[in-house]
């Protein structure tokens, strides 16, 4: 059978200052509401990404005056996202950094985003939820350092989530607090297939489909997921969640205005050791300083602390909200090793979404390892380019060789360790001498594993190892390599060992908060995305709970808020009985 | 002008295994014959469609590089990702695709702490071919014959860079150099869609997606493997596996 006409064609152009967000959302930015520079806004969110975009659409759905302020463009997906690997540069964020240290971190297209929606637009979109232990590392195993906040204060804001996302996955989710999806999991692709039958070989639990932020059933207007693989070339079909399509069009619909080409500079100091504005950089180079009566910077683990290290000022000679001097220390990635297993029959991993199936089966600290804490077990689906990129640094092939490995692109599966990597003080964001294009000191990154971690990374590489073959592998090969990024401005009680609260309030400066990956003292072995909107969610409750207090008093009041379970962007299902969701 | 008594180069053939005799040149190497990436497109999005089309069909000219460093590039890059196996008309470009993205500026968004700037790191690396070249034989890199590039090559691929060059390799670690130059030549090479077609890759997807997800099996636009035995070519160091029985391997250094 041959297909001789395209389905459904291409679909429509967008009208001047229409945006498509996916083939059926549209918004018109004509109608979004405009703040002036000099009119003192309630919150200014730096960085619209997955935990800017959560506190605009809550901040603005419960009556602040909101602008959101983002370095990189406001995207129409038919317009300017692509089926093509080498094209989707323009997601990552590419100014310059510079990574070093033992072990240094590849940054760009690996763990960063620009424009809105950030790093949601670009990830693989696993979302699994933190571990009750993952809040208590210290008091449990010694390492690390406990969270100022237990599972049970995230947990409501886990389920709202995974909800407004929403999130695709099993009925039952075995792993950390035992819960289930509301949405069907997804059909298993060829890495996956291999994932499930080498943990069903060797008696290892394994979630089949999910959980991704991936619709697997059409809804509102979002279609569903049609499995064509580039997830991380940013979502055109509109069916993988990114704050892009799920929350800013309600923000924007609820009075918030999003400025694109906004790349913040430098926070101001007013009188009363209190932030008064942001001062940004718009797409000509013109400087600009958006008034605020409060500040929330969330531009993820590196640009959030370069942020407050460039707005060192009188009285903050180290760097803003940096009295305790861990403003850019404790930078976590997690190990990011891929294990490749060459199958005689023909897998195509290019088919389905990169994240579909995992297990936490050894997530856990357990007492017969040499370790603490441990891993999980992830489906990956690299595209040509990135697969060349493994066989290059793995298997050190070039020239005739890189081009007869490349043409078994097909045999091959590649499954992922997610491993925990510990907190350690230098490993951190610190600004080199270089400038960018706006005259801004660059951020440098140093990474450096500790024995624990190295540790980790070869457990979880054997495992995987071990799982390719029980699944009919007859050739495995491994890359040593990092994902994701969080902390680098931890919270904390202690202001003498944290940066902020318990809800993200900088403990220097009183109307002045940070909330994104950075804040996470620890990560465990889970994909960070669904927390970071969690803690967003959380964090804007809180601020909704406080009022007018934030811009009036330096008070600090540590009462826990009321969930707001009206808060949700329209459309929002309630979810299944199942889920006890109240 | 070729005066070396070397009979390889860029237009080196990979060979027939069993006979050991240079395979036919194709427009489509690997395992797919007839598969066409490029056929689909009209089941693809407009955006997608220009981005791969102006890959294909509006090459940018060569202009980061100068004109020297050009033929010594080409060089590298046939040598790195060799093309033999290809009609001259159907080679990727290499070459100005990565001309393109030095010459834009466009990076990864990261510099290694302990690279130069990557338009920088390739003009050392160049710089530090020719030193090379130069210490062992007198002639520069471009003088050497292909087989003895070859070697020298495979020094660096191996870490073990010849003398004539340290403090060039003080200044940047020769294992992220090669990186950056496989990195960027393989970049440019499977970003096309004739590679797509060579390792069958199903390429762009949207709007029609994918159905046949297990099992390895093709959509009905796709191929399905029709494997091939091939050998490298004689003095190819970069290939251990894909030899052809009976050969020599020479040139070692």
């Amino acid at each position: 059978m041959k297909l001789k006409t395209p389905l459904g064609g291409a679909f429509g152009r967008s009208k001047p200052g229409t945006h498509h967000l996916g083939p059926i959302q549209t918004i018109d930015l004509n109608e979004m509401r405009r703040y002036a520079d000099d009119d003192a806004v309630d919150y200014v969110v730096v960085g619209v990404g997955s935990a800017g975009g959560v506190l605009c659409q809550r901040l603005a759905r419960a009556g602040f005056r909101v602008v959101g302020l983002e370095a990189g463009p406001f995207w129409d997906t038919e317009r300017d996202w692509v089926s093509d690997e080498a094209g989707s540069h323009r997601l990552y964020w590419n100014d310059l950094r510079i990574t070093g240290g033992s072990d240094p971190l590849a940054l760009g297209a690996n763990n960063c985003g620009r424009g809105v929606g950030g790093g949601s637009v670009h990830w693989a979109s696993f979302t699994p939820r933190l571990h009750p232990s993952d809040f208590e590392v210290r008091t449990r195993d010694g390492v690390g350092v406990d969270w100022p906040i237990s599972y049970a204060d995230l947990k409501p804001y886990y389920e709202l989530l995974e909800l407004e996302m929403p999130v695709a996955g099993p009925a039952y989710f075995p792993w950390g607090d035992p819960h289930g999806y509301a949405f069907g999991p997804h059909p298993l692709g060829g890495v996956g297939g291999t994932l499930v039958e080498g943990c069903t070989a060797l008696g290892i639990e394994v979630s089949a489909g999910g959980p991704v932020a991936i619709l697997s059933g059409s809804r509102g207007d979002r279609p569903h997921c049609i499995y064509r693989g580039f997830c991380i070339q940013g979502c055109k079909v509109g069916a993988k969640a990114s704050t892009l399509i799920t929350h800013v069009p309600d923000a924007i619909a609820s009075g918030a205005e999003i400025r694109p080409h906004s790349m913040a500079a430098r926070l101001v100091m007013g009188t009363g050791n209190r932030v008064e504005g942001v001062e940004y950089v718009d797409r000509d180079g013109n400087r600009h300083t958006q008034r605020a009566r409060a500040v929330i910077v969330s531009g993820y683990a590196i640009e959030t602390p370069r942020l407050l290290l460039n707005s060192a000022c009188a009285g903050h000679e180290d760097g803003l909200a940096n009295s305790s001097g861990t403003v850019g220390r404790y930078l976590m990635a997690q190990v990011g090793n891929v294990v490749m297993g060459r199958f005689d029959e023909p897998v195509r991993m290019y088919k389905a979404p990169p994240a579909h199936a995992m297990t936490e089966a050894f997530y856990e600290t357990d007492p017969r390892n040499d370790f603490a804490r441990g891993f999980a077990v992830q489906t990956v689906g690299p595209l040509p380019i990135a697969f060349s990129n493994q066989m290059m640094a793995a298997r050190g092939a070039w020239g005739w060789g890189l081009r007869r490995e490349m043409m078994d692109y097909n045999h091959w599966a590649p499954l992922g360790v997610l491993g925990e990597i510990l907190p350690w003080p230098d490993n951190r964001v610190a600004l080199a001498d270089e400038t960018d294009q706006w005259g801004l000191r660059v951020p440098h990154v140093s990474f450096n594993l500790r024995d624990n971690d190295r540790k980790i990374s070869k457990a979880g590489t054997a495992k995987v190892t071990e799982i390719l073959e029980a699944a009919g592998a007859t050739e495995t090969f491994d890359e040593s390599r990092f994902a994701h990024l969080v902390g680098a401005c931890r919270m904390g009680d202690d202001p003498a060992t944290s940066v902020v609260d318990r809800y993200g309030r900088t403990h220097d400066v009183s109307n002045l908060f940070v909330c994104d990956g950075s804040v996470m003292p620890t990560q465990g072995s889970a994909n960070p995305g669904l927390t970071i909107q969690a803690l967003a969610a959380r964090t804007a409750d809180y601020l909704i709970s406080q009022g007018v207090t934030v811009f009036m008093s330096d008070r600090r009041d540590m009462t826990p808020p009321p969930v707001r379970r009206d808060l949700s962007p329209p459309g929002t299902h309630r979810g299944v009985p199942r889920l006890a969701n109240r | 002008m070729d005066t070396s008594p070397c009979t390889n180069g860029p237009d080196t053939r990979p060979l027939d295994p069993a006979t050991g005799a240079p395979r036919p040149r194709t427009d489509q190497p690997g395992y797919y014959a007839g598969f066409s990436t490029m056929a689909q497109k009209a089941f693809w999005d407009d955006a997608t469609r220009a981005v791969v089309e102006q890959r294909v069909h509006d090459v940018s000219p060569v202009t980061f590089f100068s004109d020297a460093e050009a033929r010594l590039m080409q060089v590298l890059c046939d040598h790195l990702l060799p093309q033999g196996d290809r009609t001259p008309e159907r080679r990727i470009p290499i070459l100005n695709h990565v001309d393109e993205r030095l010459a834009a500026g466009r990076i990864p968004g990261y510099r290694f702490a302990s690279m130069p700037p990557d338009g920088d790191a390739y003009r050392l690396g160049f710089e530090a071919l020719g030193r090379m070249a130069q210490a062992a034989t007198g002639c520069d890199f471009l003088g050497l014959d292909w087989d003895t590039q070859e070697v020298l090559l495979e020094a660096l691929h191996d870490g073990r860079p010849w003398p004539g060059a340290e403090d060039v390799w003080e200044r940047m670690p020769v294992q992220r150099w090669w990186a950056l130059v496989m990195g960027d030549v393989a970049a440019a090479y499977y970003a096309h869609p004739w590679a797509w077609d060579e390792i069958g890759f199903g390429g762009p997807a949207y709007p029609r997606g994918y159905t046949r997800l297990r099992g390895g099996e093709p959509e009905p636009w796709e191929a399905e493997e029709r494997r091939v035995a091939w050998a490298a070519p004689r003095g190819a160091l970069s290939d251990p596996e894909g030899q052809a029985p009976a050969q020599n391997r020479t040139g070692t250094h």
